[in-house]
């Protein structure tokens, strides 16, 4: 479904990734965990190009891009194949809850108005957000923009969701009820890749988990293999800092 | 001194016969400006190679010289160019059919366009990085992206310096008396040395100067207000 083949990416001297390999399989929930600095968003935002690797492959949904001299046609072929959930929910600021959602349907995959307006409004209340169809972003909470974030996802039907850090930005009290969402949405089969530090949520949600750190990848595996009984001292130090039950023990 | 408070009134009617003319001046002058000024921060944004450094000469250029020498320039400048040309490739076309208003309207779009590349550039500067990634994020493409995400909300940010630049521009159309064009102030003039009123005539040609001014800003804050409705924050 989604398979990397050493990515790399560098900003000037400083070589945020060193050779990324992933696969990750239909329906599939990935948890991208790691220390701040380590290149976990940065892996993420390659994957849909808003961060150009310096070398490397790229194939979502046998679509491949050869990173080295990608065409233009080539990365909007490759976007169009996936959605991002942002840390900053970045929500199209003057158009509606609703609007937001319809804009990926109207624009990019040309359906009618009035079916995607039906859609749309089907997705938002799916992620509980049925009575706010016309409130622009800046009447919103965090929650309640984020989870409007996850239906615009959604509405585009891609093969694959990225996740940045959906809760990282988020008072304490409404990282619940987005968490909650996206557990919704994993149960049904779609494809995920989740960059976090919602330890507790990563080991639930996730059918696979990757530890990032200094641009390599240092352990994978289930979740409870990772969680439970890490191999690499790395993590084993990582997830000291992290109690079982997702708190935090300084 | 006596004011004759008859003459300004007098004079304030028949100068409304002029009033199109300071008008479509500004109004094509800001319209074309625009234009101008929306593909010149486009080139410098994306700093297209080569167009990048014209634009960016043709910036300095224009506002380091004065608007009344870009209307002379053009005035004795573009004739020459156009009917050198004319003869060359055998044209019918001379430049002493364009009307004298042609001249204001091609030199002040030209000053416009400088002024209104840096506005809109600090327009697209304020909108949210993370805006352009959302709309790539679902697909769009650039042109998409900018027509529908950026630009709207730029022009949102950059309306206030566009009613200021219009008031700017308003009042900067009165150089077009040096070619000879009859608008609201050289209509004054004329008034005023037919009568030996000046002052009066000059008192009603400010009274609709800053009639229009005072239109400019209810129509904008009107505009602003409509448009920025989406920023009213609030939790519905």
């Amino acid at each position: 479904m989604i398979k990397l083949t050493q990515i790399k990416k560098s900003y000037g001297r400083h070589q945020v990734l060193k050779g990324i390999d992933l696969s990750v399989e239909q329906g599939e929930v990935v948890a991208i965990l790691g220390p701040s600095g380590s290149g976990k968003t940065t892996l993420l935002r390659c994957m849909n190009y808003l961060e150009r690797p310096s070398e490397g492959e790229i194939t979502i949904d046998g679509f491949t891009v050869n990173c080295k001299r990608p065409s233009k046609s080539d990365i909007h072929a490759l976007r169009k194949k996936s959605a991002m959930v942002f840390q900053q929910y970045n929500l199209f600021r003057h158009k509606t809850a609703l609007e937001n959602v319809m804009e990926g349907l109207v624009i990019v995959q040309k359906v009618p108005k009035e079916q995607a307006r039906k859609q749309s409004i089907e997705l938002l209340e799916k992620v509980g957000l049925g009575n706010k169809l016309d409130s622009y972003p800046s009447q919103l909470s965090g929650g309640q923009q984020q989870r409007v974030g996850i239906a615009r996802a959604l509405a585009l039907n891609p093969k694959v969701i990225l996740f940045d850090e959906p809760t990282s930005s988020l008072d304490p009290e409404l990282v619940g009820e987005v968490l909650a969402v996206i557990r919704k949405i994993a149960k049904e089969g779609i494809t995920m890749i989740i960059v976090t530090h919602e330890m507790g949520f990563a080991q639930e949600v996730a059918g696979h988990v990757i530890f990032i750190d200094d641009g390599t990848i240092v352990e994978s595996g289930t979740p409870d293999e990772l969680f439970n009984s890490p191999k690499e001292e790395r993590t084993k130090q990582f997830l000291k800092r992290f109690t079982p039950d997702g708190t935090y023990s300084i | 001194m006596k004011i004759d408070l008859q003459f300004i009134w007098t004079a304030l009617i028949e100068l409304l016969s002029v009033v199109p003319t300071t008008l479509a001046i500004t109004a094509v002058s800001m319209l074309c400006g625009l234009a101008i000024g929306i593909v010149v921060a486009l080139i410098r944004r994306y700093r297209v190679p080569v167009l990048n450094s014209v634009a960016a000469s043709y910036v300095t250029f224009i506002r380091g010289t004065p608007m009344l020498t870009h209307l002379l320039i053009i005035y004795f400048g573009l004739p020459v160019i156009i009917d050198s040309l004319a003869v060359q490739f055998g044209w019918s076309f001379r430049s002493v059919s364009i009307p004298m208003i042609g001249f204001a309207y091609i030199s002040f779009s030209i000053t416009a366009g400088a002024y209104l590349s840096e506005v809109v550039r600090s327009g697209l500067q304020a909108v949210e990085k993370g805006q352009l990634e959302a709309a790539y994020s679902i697909g769009m493409t650039t042109r998409q992206a900018m027509g529908r995400i950026v630009f709207p909300q730029a022009f949102a940010i950059i309306l206030p310096s566009l009613s200021n630049s219009t008031i700017s521009m308003l009042h900067g159309s009165t150089l077009v008396f040096t070619v000879s064009v009859v608008d609201i102030n050289a209509k004054s003039q004329i008034i005023a040395s037919s009568n030996w009123k000046f002052f009066e005539a000059y008192i009603a040609a400010a009274i609709i100067y800053w009639g229009i001014t005072i239109l400019i800003e209810r129509l904008s804050a009107l505009l602003e207000k409509r448009i920025n409705i989406y920023n009213r924050g609030g939790v519905t």
